[in-house]
């Protein structure tokens, strides 16, 4: 069980909840392919269920993606991971944590929650093995005491997968 | 103060501006207005003293005062220089010189008392010298456009309900004319009329509806096209900026982007400095035309 939500979350500021309902309007009127919202009231946190994209390894499995914004989004980058069980790939995580640029250094303000997952899915597709990363479990047994993916110095593997 | 007696009056105005400033920081508003109002007496001529007048006024709420100090304000000196004086003692107001002080602040006395038309006019004007000034740090322009989006959205609320009350009487009265026609030409013809005008009939009243539906359309709340907002905000834009890569973005966001995030195009990834954004006279142009058209797009919630 990841603890994720450790790090307490300032509100929203005034532009992030501007923004953040009207990529929610944008969402219902146009969701991206194979993903689903799940409706709560909670604007700063998304639960997004993905289904793997036919002809991948992933066919017809079901994960969730839980999506923290910060109080300044978009200026900076939301917290996504995986809920368990996250799935098996070399970028990811046993605790959730996805190894992905534009979730950290990459990240730019004109990315939207559905560009993001977009990016997810493609990653998910791409990927030969289901395996997760090699230093998987020093990497999870660092993260134990909660601590957020946006605080890991990332060195991207590749952009293969 | 042994020297009191060979100050000239515009320096004794300036010391007791001086004072007001320091009543203000200690939030003693009653005693920096007597301060700027004996400054005001030695030297009526001085729009910051006014300004600075009003800035108190509108801590103590007193709106009617705001307004007549901003009025004079403006009457005395259109091309007032930029105050480095109480305006930047009050936070909100630190980017705002003594002009455009005075119409932002008569802007929201006039619409503290629901006078929006004048009052409009006056933040749009506020505005206007706003986009202008410091245009690559930051600005009032989103809290000019905050205040001046609020009003214009209750004025459009306005107007749009007489509309459509006057569309819709409209309507009936055509629907009626239609339906009379039809049944004297029925009368007429004593009872000859076949089933093909009956159905002619229903069809121009189908008709009548569409048209009615597009006469309102302008007034029905929808989305505002996507080529009118910032990619980064969402929003509509109010002050727009294009990059060397074409992308057109709302000014302070972009700036708050390069500043916060990284030196380049939110879109393009090309580098960017503050320096290479350029307005985007027709896009801000496209904007107000819609606005005219779509009083609702003013919502801001």
């Amino acid at each position: 069980m990841t603890s994720s939500s450790a790090t307490a979350r300032k509100a929203l500021s005034k532009i992030a909840c501007n923004r953040l309902q009207k990529e929610l309007v944008e969402w219902q009127v146009n969701p991206p392919a194979g993903f689903k919202h799940k409706v709560t009231d909670n604007l700063q946190r998304w639960v997004i269920e993905v289904i793997g994209a036919p002809g991948t390894l992933y066919a017809n499995d079901t994960y969730q993606l839980q999506v923290d914004f910060p109080e300044h989004y978009p200026m900076e980058a939301p917290q996504v991971i995986f809920l368990h069980p996250a799935p098996l790939h070399p970028h990811i995580y046993s605790n959730g944590h996805i190894c992905l640029d534009i979730l950290y250094d990459s990240w730019s303000p004109a990315m939207t929650v559905s560009s993001v997952c977009i990016s997810i899915l493609s990653m998910l597709s791409s990927s030969t093995v289901k395996q997760r990363p090699e230093d998987n479990d020093r990497y999870v047994k660092n993260c134990r005491n909660g601590r957020s993916p946006k605080e890991t110095r990332w060195w991207f593997h590749d952009d293969k997968v | 103060m042994g020297q009191g007696e060979v100050l000239t009056p515009e320096k004794q105005a300036e010391r007791l501006k001086e004072d007001g400033n320091s009543y203000y920081k200690k939030e003693r508003f009653a005693a920096a207005i007597d301060a700027y109002t004996e400054a005001i007496a030695l030297c009526p001529n001085v729009p910051v003293y006014w300004t600075n007048r009003a800035v108190c006024h509108r801590r103590r709420n007193n709106w009617k005062k705001v307004e007549e100090d901003c009025r004079t304000a403006i009457k005395l000196d259109p091309n007032a220089v930029k105050c480095d004086d109480l305006c930047s003692l009050v936070a909100r107001s630190t980017l705002l010189s003594t002009h455009e002080q005075a119409h932002y602040m008569l802007g929201l006395a006039l619409l503290q008392r629901e006078e929006y038309a004048e009052g409009v006019r006056a933040l749009e004007r506020a505005m206007e010298l706003e986009t202008g000034a410091n245009p690559t740090g930051k600005n009032m322009v989103e809290e000019i456009w905050q205040e001046l989006a609020k009003s214009k959205y209750i004025l459009w609320e306005k107007t749009s309900t007489q509309r459509s009350w006057e569309l819709q009487s409209l309507k009936e009265a055509c629907e009626n004319a239609l339906r009379e026609k039809y049944f004297l030409d029925d009368h007429q013809s004593e009872g000859f009329l076949d089933e093909t005008a009956a159905a002619c009939n229903a069809q121009q009243l189908d008709d009548l509806d569409k048209v009615f539906k597009k006469a309102g359309e302008d007034d029905v709340p929808s989305e505002v096209p996507d080529y009118l907002c910032c990619k980064i905000s969402l929003d509509i834009f109010r002050d727009p900026v294009i990059t060397p890569s074409g992308v057109t973005y709302e000014r302070g966001v972009i700036l708050d982007h390069l500043q916060k995030v990284g030196r380049f195009d939110p879109i393009t990834r090309a580098p960017l400095e503050p320096s290479q954004l350029i307005p985007n006279l027709a896009i801000k142009e496209a904007v107000q035309s819609y606005l005219q058209k779509h009083g609702w797009a003013y919502r801001t919630d």
